[in-house]
């Protein structure tokens, strides 16, 4: 295992590159880090629709995220691969397929945290920033959201987790990530799959067991706090 | 300044006001009392319109609050409205949370902001507390925080829902004296509170709440006889008794 590892650590961590495409550890990384990047505000926005008032907003933020949880990720890979193309009218290589899937995914589930985040701050707090006369946007920009966003960082650390173990579904459209690099060893070696891809597993393993560490650790910090501030917990 | 008009109010099929009617004028102070579930919090609640009202009406300054056209968030800038959870936003420290305000309403500068905020910290005693986050800071000194928030947007009126029920014994003092001085210093002024000693100091007229009406009023003064007040002065004695 360790001289697999040897012989083979670049590949794992960057792919191919300087000689071909990015890839590995590194594109694994990246695709995750910019779909929850990019998916961020559609995920605010559909949180807010579906908090909303009014019907038209909410119905149709609600369908979307029903819709899209009661999907299988792989659909929206598939659908992303064959129709984009379709759309845009050129071809769309696998990691952009990858992260507009990714993105269109995690909105939704994302949305939900954020939905959570914000129907679970004490109803002071807006009546607090209604009182001094502001409207909606100043009090959701500048009180709903910071302290909703804040307390939902756990979770949001833990659906980075799930997003790093999503990418690996790009394999099925050749985009070059971790699991792709590992198939790669594994076509040259022929022989030692389990070695091969007990490597692969330890790699996510460990990537996101010290993720998961860290937003447990917020989690702590951020009750602590909330232990400081016992005042939104009297709320009549 | 706030006129109260056979003010009707549900929630669902539970009728929490009941033909409420009154007048608060300039520079008066009235204080409501009465058990829990009697109406006093809704009451103040819907000058501002935090509830809405299913029948009669509120005035603010004349104008009727549920009027088409009238821009309730200018409206809520006049009014000052202290809760009894404080309500402190947490993520900004004490200034912060006055200077908000300011900024985002007002179109202050932040310099401006800071000095008018520095202004009303001093006023409530709390100058050097200004950088702490409201997580730092004990709950008088959060409610403290809380009115100097309230009164740098200049209100004309302050709105008190029990804002010392919350706290511990030691700390009720501390903010019983900045509202004194607020009274003393003419303001408009409606307080819900348990506190009986700052209602005979302070108040013009208190009124006694049961059920959904205000169904005795009379100046603290007259307080004493209970022959003209009887279910406030029982209700008294009894608070009296639990203290």
């Amino acid at each position: 295992m360790l001289e697999i590892l040897q012989n083979n650590w670049l590949l794992f961590l960057i792919g191919q590159y300087p000689h071909g495409p990015i890839g590995g550890l590194a594109m694994t990384l990246f695709m995750a880090s910019i779909s929850l990047a990019l998916c961020f505000p559609f995920a605010i926005g559909l949180a807010l629709a579906r908090l909303s008032p009014y019907r038209w907003l909410r119905l149709p933020a609600t369908a979307i995220v029903h819709t899209v949880r009661g999907l299988p990720l792989i659909m929206f890979i598939f659908w992303t691969y064959f129709f984009s193309p379709l759309i845009i009218g050129r071809a769309v290589g696998g990691v952009e397929t990858l992260v507009i899937a990714l993105v269109v995914y995690e909105a939704a589930y994302l949305s939900e945290i954020i939905r959570a985040g914000i129907e679970g701050l004490p109803k002071g707090q807006v009546e607090a920033a209604t009182s001094l006369g502001l409207r909606y946007w100043p009090t959701t920009i500048k009180i709903v959201l910071p302290q909703a966003l804040h307390n939902m960082l756990p979770s949001m650390v833990s659906q980075f987790v799930s997003t790093i173990k999503e990418t690996s579904l790009g394999y099925v459209i050749s985009a070059h990530e971790l699991t792709f690099a590992a198939a790669q060893v594994n076509n040259v070696l022929l022989t030692q799959p389990f070695e091969v891809y007990g490597i692969l597993a330890l790699t996510y393993f460990a990537l996101c067991f010290a993720l998961t560490s860290l937003a447990r650790f917020i989690e702590r910090r951020i009750s602590a706090g909330r232990g400081g501030t016992p005042g939104v917990m009297v709320a009549a | 300044m706030i006129r109260f008009e056979n003010v009707e109010k549900w929630f669902g099929p539970l009728q929490v006001l009941a033909d409420v009617s009154g007048e608060v004028r300039r520079g008066e102070v009235k204080v409501l009392v009465g058990p829990s579930g009697s109406g006093k919090s809704t009451l103040i609640r819907t000058v501002t319109r935090l509830e809405r009202i299913q029948g009669g009406r509120v005035l603010v300054g004349g104008a009727d609050i549920a009027a088409r056209g009238l821009d309730i968030n200018r409206l809520r800038q006049r009014v000052g409205f202290v809760f009894q959870a404080y309500n402190l936003f947490p993520h900004l420290s004490a200034l912060g949370n006055i200077t908000l305000g300011l900024t985002k309403l007002r179109r202050m500068s932040r310099a401006a902001a800071r000095e008018r905020a520095m202004e009303e910290l001093a006023r409530v005693g709390l100058t050097e507390k200004a950088n702490e986050m409201p997580g730092m800071l004990s709950g008088g000194q959060r409610q403290r925080v809380a009115i100097a928030r309230s009164l740098a947007m200049d209100p004309e009126v302050m709105l008190f829902d029990e804002p010392t029920s919350a706290l511990d014994p030691e700390m009720v003092g501390e903010v019983l004296v900045a509202m004194k001085r607020l009274a003393a210093g003419g303001m408009t002024m409606i307080c819900v509170t348990h506190e009986i000693g700052f209602a005979r100091e302070v108040a013009d007229e208190i009124w006694f709440m049961e059920a959904g009406k205000v169904i005795e009023r009379g100046r603290p003064a007259e307080l004493a006889s209970a022959s003209a007040h009887p279910r406030l002065a029982g209700f008294l004695h009894m608070v009296g008794h639990h203290r």
